[in-house]
């Protein structure tokens, strides 16, 4: 089988998949939740409508008032409350009380103010930086004595390339999934985001580590022993995953309401980064590899055209 | 060290693992004559119900030299205060420089324990001239009180908060204070916080030390500010910046949830794995079993050591069993090489220790990268106890996994070869025309 040879197909899918979300993402951004943009969620069981939330709100000043259902008979409320912090706990019992609290079971209420969000937010991007940070550093020194003709730096760096697709598909996906449905993002979600960028560097590093061992038997092109590789590694690369997809599945279906946009996430990452793994992240160091021997080729004739 | 005795090592460790592990332990513990031990894996806010509150500090007021002192003071006050409020396991932790995080498993009224914790608690006493209004500052302040009760006025039944001043110098000033109104006619007001709470009203000389402050109060009141004035003031203000409530409805509901989900996994790869690699996937199916029992010993155990204690949360179930997808993904790594290695034509022997050997920079280096994901979210999580639950629970699995795989896993397979039984390529899902001669 040669997967090698079909790149250019594997990274049309890519393309494929990402790009919906991408211009999603840039169109409409994602839809953040209190935790970085501060605010109060109430999330009840019972009837609880647009209209009966609105009416009960009415004496309480609360703005920016938004009901979104959020399945097994749970309803999100969302909500600002401009009185002081302190006031919240006390507005939030009356506001229970005014919707009806005979019907109504609370399952949880949170009060996020700015300078916490702006915390969270800044930890986010924080923690997202230094793990990527982090891996390439780790990717390069791990393969630091690969045989030539690659660098360990085009492993890290492929590497990355691949973690920025299962992230960027990810991402895309919850911003569709936002604009259309409502969902939003949580610290929980940069949290998957961060597993997801684990994993995926766990995937690739497997099939490169059978990249450099096989470099080192040295037997055919690189082109070659790359696509052995990936074959070699192809049945771990999918039993595991297919572990991993079962155990989160069974989370996904039987596991609790609260996780579950974050179990989404992890299963959409996990997914991505399988994939990526496989068709992404090797073929394209045999497309940079390419890259870099025609732009060699190219400079060793300039020369001799010169003095011609 | 001899195969056998690794493998009795690793039975003991399975089965002490196992009865650590199982829910109900104090039973297991009683069979060894050991009475009322239990073991309990502690549960976060997620999981029992509770709130989780942070307030600010106001240090701008505070020299920079003096703001580490200042805050751990804050913690000690708002210790006192938070056992007033009556629930037990609370948890009070300084979170970056200047907030804090008071976690309040179990509380019923919020309400009630953001204004106990809240409120600075700062007592002034003044004397309020009879004859002028003028009101004049005193040399007695909170900072002499001892402790203070809710009580009832005897004459009245009106509540009261009692005072109870520093012996010696503190006694003696206040005993002053309250001789001189005394025989002045003027009045005393004692203000809380700024606010005029008790008086002015007229006082007797008090030698004792022993106040009793009528206010307009209701027996809640009384109670909430005598456990403040008991606990002292907060040397500098608070305010609340975030909330989390969770009611108990959605731990129960979650923790069953959870574990059915996490069974279901379990089952699903067990049956997969046994499928797919047959006796390798029964070693496989019986080194998860250990792992599993590790783990929850674990968990257990750490609540027995103070500060290290793993929190519970519903994403730390969910890094839980996403570890056991990586731990299952070692195993994987090395079935697969196993069988490479017995398809190039090794003896069994040979091409399990090569498996072990070639796999093993795969599963060290592919693992290293979750856990330093895991470490990365341990570190900037520190406000946020859910996501901490989950870098624990998931570094934890890792680093648990990659023993199992690699020691037990290992121990295992070994001993399977050497059997008679655990020979034979069908044995392993392979086919004998796969094997080259």
């Amino acid at each position: 089988m040669n997967l090698i040879g079909r790149r250019k197909w594997w990274y049309i899918i890519s393309l494929v998949l990402i790009l919906p979300g991408f211009i999603s993402l840039c169109l409409w951004g994602l839809k953040l939740g209190i935790d970085f943009n501060s605010g109060q969620l109430l999330v009840v069981t019972g009837p609880a409508t647009t209209a009966n939330v609105t009416a009960a709100a009415k004496d309480l000043g609360f703005t920016d008032i938004q009901v979104v259902p959020s399945g097994e008979g749970q309803t999100q409320i969302r909500f600002s409350d401009p009185s002081p912090q302190s006031q919240h706990e006390a507005n939030h019992q009356k506001f229970k009380t005014a919707l009806g609290n005979a019907h109504l079971v609370e399952v949880s209420f949170d009060s996020v103010g700015p300078t916490v969000s702006r915390d969270i937010a800044r930890n986010a991007i924080l923690s997202l930086l230094l793990a990527a940070v982090a891996i390439v550093l780790y990717v390069a020194y791990a393969f630091r004595n690969a045989p030539p003709p690659v660098s360990p730096w085009s492993f890290g760096v492929m590497a990355i390339i691949a973690l920025l697709h299962d992230a960027f598909f990810v991402l895309g996906v919850f911003s569709l999934l936002g604009h259309f449905f409502g969902v939003e993002v949580d610290s929980l979600f940069v949290t998957a985001i961060l597993t997801i960028i684990g994993f995926s560097v766990h995937d690739t590093i497997v099939v490169f580590d059978r990249i450099r061992e096989n470099l080192r038997r040295e037997r055919g092109s690189f082109e070659e022993i790359v696509n052995t590789s990936i074959l070699e590694t192809l049945a771990r690369s999918l039993n595991t995953s297919l572990t991993v997809i079962l155990t989160l599945l069974a989370l996904f279906l039987f596991g609790g309401q609260s996780i579950r946009m974050f179990v989404l996430a992890l299963l959409l990452g996990i997914a991505s980064g399988t994939y990526s793994s496989i068709f992404n992240a090797s073929p394209l160091l045999v497309t940079w590899h390419n890259y870099k021997l025609r732009r060699h080729e190219r400079q060793l004739r300039k020369p001799k055209a010169a003095k011609a | 060290m001899s195969l056998r005795l690794k493998f009795a090592i690793i039975l003991l460790l399975a089965v002490v693992t196992a009865m650590l592990a199982y829910p109900r332990e104090d039973k297991i513990f009683k069979l060894f004559g050991i009475k009322n031990a239990t073991l309990q894996v502690k549960e976060g806010l997620d999981l029992q119900g509770g709130a989780q509150l942070v307030f600010q500090a106001d240090l701008s007021k505070t020299a920079a030299a003096d703001r580490d002192k200042t805050m751990s003071s804050l913690l000690t006050v708002i210790q006192r205060r938070v056992s007033g409020v009556g629930t037990s396991e609370t948890q009070i932790q300084r979170v970056g420089s200047d907030r804090i995080s008071v976690s309040l498993p179990g509380v019923k009224n919020v309400t009630d324990a953001i204004n106990t914790i809240g409120k600075t608690a700062d007592l002034q006493f003044f004397i309020i001239d009879a004859t002028t209004g003028a009101q004049s500052p005193t040399d007695v302040s909170g900072k002499d009180v001892d402790s203070a009760t809710a009580d009832y006025d005897p004459t009245t039944s009106q509540p009261i908060v009692q005072l109870n001043m520093k012996s010696g110098d503190s006694t003696k000033r206040f005993s002053d204070l309250t001789t001189q109104l005394s025989q002045s006619g003027n009045l005393l007001l004692t203000d809380l916080d700024g606010q005029p709470t008790f008086g002015p009203a007229r006082t007797s000389a008090i030698t004792n030390g022993k106040a009793q402050l009528s206010g307009n109060l209701t027996v809640k009141q009384a109670q909430e500010i005598a456990s403040q004035i008991t606990a002292g003031a907060l040397p500098v203000n608070i305010t609340l910046v975030a909330q989390n409530t969770v009611g108990p409805s959605l731990g129960r509901d979650s923790v069953s949830h959870s574990l059915v989900a996490g069974l279901i996994g379990l089952s699903i790869v067990a049956i997969f794995m046994l499928a797919y690699y047959r006796l390798a996937g029964a070693v496989a199916v019986v080194a998860l079993f250990i792992y599993t029992t590790i783990t929850l010993s674990l968990y257990k155990l750490s609540s027995l050591v103070p500060g290290y204690t793993i929190v519970l949360t519903l994403a730390g179930i969910a890094g839980f069993i996403l570890s056991i997808g990586m731990a299952v993904d070692a195993n994987i790594l090395i079935f697969e090489r196993f069988k490479e290695e017995l398809r190039a034509g090794k003896s069994y022997v040979a091409a399990l220790e090569a498996a072990f050997d070639r796999a093993w920079t795969s599963i060290r280096d592919s693992n290293m990268s979750t856990l330093i994901t895991c470490a990365i979210l341990y570190l900037t999580s520190s406000s946020t106890p859910i996501i901490r639950g989950f870098a624990v629970t998931l570094g934890l699995g890792v680093l648990v996994s990659l023993f199992t795989s690699v020691v037990i896993t290992r121990t295992l397979m070994r001993l399977v070869i050497r059997q008679r039984w655990g020979r034979g390529y069908q044995q392993y899902a392979l086919k004998e025309n796969e094997v080259a001669s």
